[in-house]
């Protein structure tokens, strides 16, 4: 386990490195809360006084597009990214001689990141949102608690999936396109842009089947109490299923992936 | 005898490789059919090395080198053939097997770039469980061997290149791996900082009696360092032996330069043993002897007899000037497509960063 624990520190000091990157992305978090806060208000505009759209209030929502992003930048890792630009750069071969297995040192070096982020994005966004905006403190001392688990299992989760689609990436040709398209699909998917009561009958039971979802949408819902209790456990429980599974996912596709990799020269 | 290190037999390693077809017509035809062609890069190599041995791995680019070196360090899988190391099948073992080898590429380096060196070095101690006083022990030694301790504080990106080798060297023996691998370890180095470089590992092979493979370009290091030289082209080894033998195999000449005492016989063409001497200008002329077929003391002493000779000497071809021969001679005897050291794919990614 030291191995690994020293991996996550060597990735925290990293982040260190660039301070300016820091400040940059404070203020993007910033301007993104505020972008929604006006496009929700623009919205509830239409909509009498107490009045919900998707089930939600205007504080509800407003709370839930800023949990949504406070979360955000917690999980976000580029480790999609960093895999395709290590094969691109041949710079594949150097994690290989390493008595260490590939996919727990990305996925670690991932967590330190995201300790950093906790840190110096999402505590100080957090701070700066609730002075600003008239966003809600967590519905209950236990609903916070169990955010905060289910914050924890987004970040994993995160990183379970971008280390799958790093690995797909590098078979596709166009890497940089595959990647931006994630990206968009993972911000509506995860519940992030907007909370799935807005998407499609039809579709809705499809988004429930997939794992997007306990990226964003879990852990906001836990925070606002719109589940609580044995049912929010059920749902950690499902959270907890998913990162699992996408953990193994990932080992079965670099186990093939490894063997692709070779071809281009390590 | 002690069974060998290092043990590879009919060592191959095929890559299958899409095939494109030229212009648009065959971009568009790509995206239906995938046509493949196999390479050989590595055809049928066997060698052994004892411990303790410091051996050249040589051969021009896209000979197979780095694919020998990648199926020995654990990354790529033979296609077929034996490759044993200290007991272990590198790709099969590779979790326990790399703990028992250093790898640096020159070209490449281990470090964290944005970190203080120390810190790689601490991750490096914790990956192979370094207790702390080997730690301690050895960081003392590589810092009177190497004198790495100002540059610890520092992050990669701000050191020197020669700097930055020193330090990668030191991450790669913390370990004490009585196998090192060195992919170029003087590549873009000037010439004190190839000089500090040789001297440690000529120190390291000698003290701890590290087992070395060392490859590159710069046969200087070769001849300085490496008792032993393989030499691969077309992934086929042609020559395994001393350095020296290299030289009476492939490229066994002297020249013999001399200068004569007047003008009489410049814009003459001379004669000697057969051989016309080339006339360099001033007085000087210069034979080249086959020493297959004659012996340069022979040579020499026709020369001093017919000729007023004012001064005289006899030069080796230097390595290079051998092994560029070998590259050359070899590259029109086996006309074939040069497996590419990296092939296929295209690809960018490095602008995105949202967040």
């Amino acid at each position: 386990m030291r191995p690994y624990l020293a991996f996550a520190r060597a990735s925290f000091l990293n982040l260190l490195a660039y301070r300016a990157r820091y400040f940059v992305g404070i203020l993007t978090y910033f301007f993104n809360v505020t972008v929604w806060y006006y496009i929700w208000k623009a919205l509830f505009s239409e909509v009498p006084p107490g009045g919900t759209l998707g089930g939600f209030t205007f504080p509800e929502m407003l709370t839930y597009v800023a949990t949504g992003w406070v979360l955000r930048s917690f999980y976000f890792n580029e480790i999609d990214r960093e895999i395709a630009v290590q094969v691109q750069e041949g710079r594949m071969a150097m994690a290989l001689i390493k008595p260490v297995d590939y996919q727990a040192m990305t996925i670690v070096q991932s967590l330190g990141e995201s300790v950093f982020r906790a840190g110096f994005f999402a505590a100080p966004i957090a701070l700066v949102l609730l002075a600003v905006y008239p966003v809600s403190l967590p519905a209950s001392p236990s609903a916070a608690l169990l955010c905060g688990v289910s914050g924890i299992l987004s970040a994993l989760l995160v990183a379970a999936i971008n280390f799958c689609v790093g690995l797909i990436a590098i078979r596709t040709y166009s890497i940089l396109g595959f990647l931006r398209a994630k990206y968009m699909v993972l911000e509506l998917l995860s519940g992030l842009l907007i909370p799935p009561a807005f998407f499609p009958e039809k579709v809705r039971p499809v988004l429930d089947w997939l794992p997007f979802l306990h990226m964003n949408f879990t852990p906001g819902r836990i925070y606002l109490g719109l589940v609580s209790g044995r049912a929010a456990l059920e749902v950690l429980a499902l959270q907890a299923f998913w990162v699992v599974a996408l953990l193994f996912l990932g080992q079965v596709l670099w186990r093939r992936t490894a063997r692709h990799i070779e071809s281009m020269g390590g | 005898m002690t069974s060998p290190l290092v043990f590879v037999k009919d060592l191959v390693k095929t890559f299958e490789v899409q095939k494109k077809a030229p212009g648009l017509m065959g971009a568009v035809k790509g995206l239906f059919s995938s046509e493949t062609v196999t390479l050989t890069a590595v055809d049928g190599v066997s060698f052994s090395l004892a411990r303790g041995e410091m051996v050249g791995y040589i051969g021009p680019n896209g000979a197979g080198k780095s694919t020998t070196i990648k199926m020995l360090t654990g990354i790529l899988t033979p296609t077929s053939g034996t490759l044993e190391v200290d007991g272990m099948v590198p790709f099969r073992d590779r979790r326990t097997y790399t703990r028992r080898i250093g790898v640096v590429f020159g070209q490449r380096t281990q470090l964290w770039w944005d970190i203080a060196v120390v810190e790689s070095f601490r991750l490096l101690k914790e990956i192979y469980e370094i207790s702390d006083h080997d730690y301690g022990l050895r960081m003392k030694e590589f810092d009177e061997l190497l004198e790495i301790g100002r540059y610890l504080d520092q992050p990669v990106r701000k050191l020197s290149l020669g700097e930055r080798m020193r330090c990668d060297l030191a991450a790669s023996l913390l370990h004490a791996p009585p196998l090192l691998f060195l992919d170029e370890p003087t590549i873009g180095l000037d010439v004190v900082a190839k000089a500090n470089v040789r001297a440690f590992l000529a120190e390291v092979n000698r003290t701890l009696e590290t087992t070395v493979i060392l490859t590159t370009h710069d046969l200087d290091d070769i001849e300085e360092l490496c008792q032993r030289v393989l030499l691969i082209d077309h992934g086929k080894l042609l020559y395994d032996g001393p350095i020296s033998g290299l030289r009476d195999r492939y490229l066994p000449e002297v020249r013999i330069r001399f200068d004569l005492k007047d003008s009489a016989l410049s814009g003459k063409r001379l004669e000697i043993s057969g051989i016309e001497a080339e006339n360099l200008g001033q007085n000087r002329f210069q034979v080249v002897v086959d020493l297959r077929k004659m012996a340069s003391a022979d040579v020499i002493r026709e020369v001093v007899n017919r000729y007023p000779v004012v001064d005289l000497s006899v030069f080796e071809p230097d390595i290079e000037e051998v092994v560029g021969r070998i590259y050359k001679d070899h590259g029109r005897a086996l006309p074939g497509a040069p497996v590419s050291e990296r092939p296929a794919t295209q690809v960018r990614a490095s602008s995105i960063r949202r967040g």
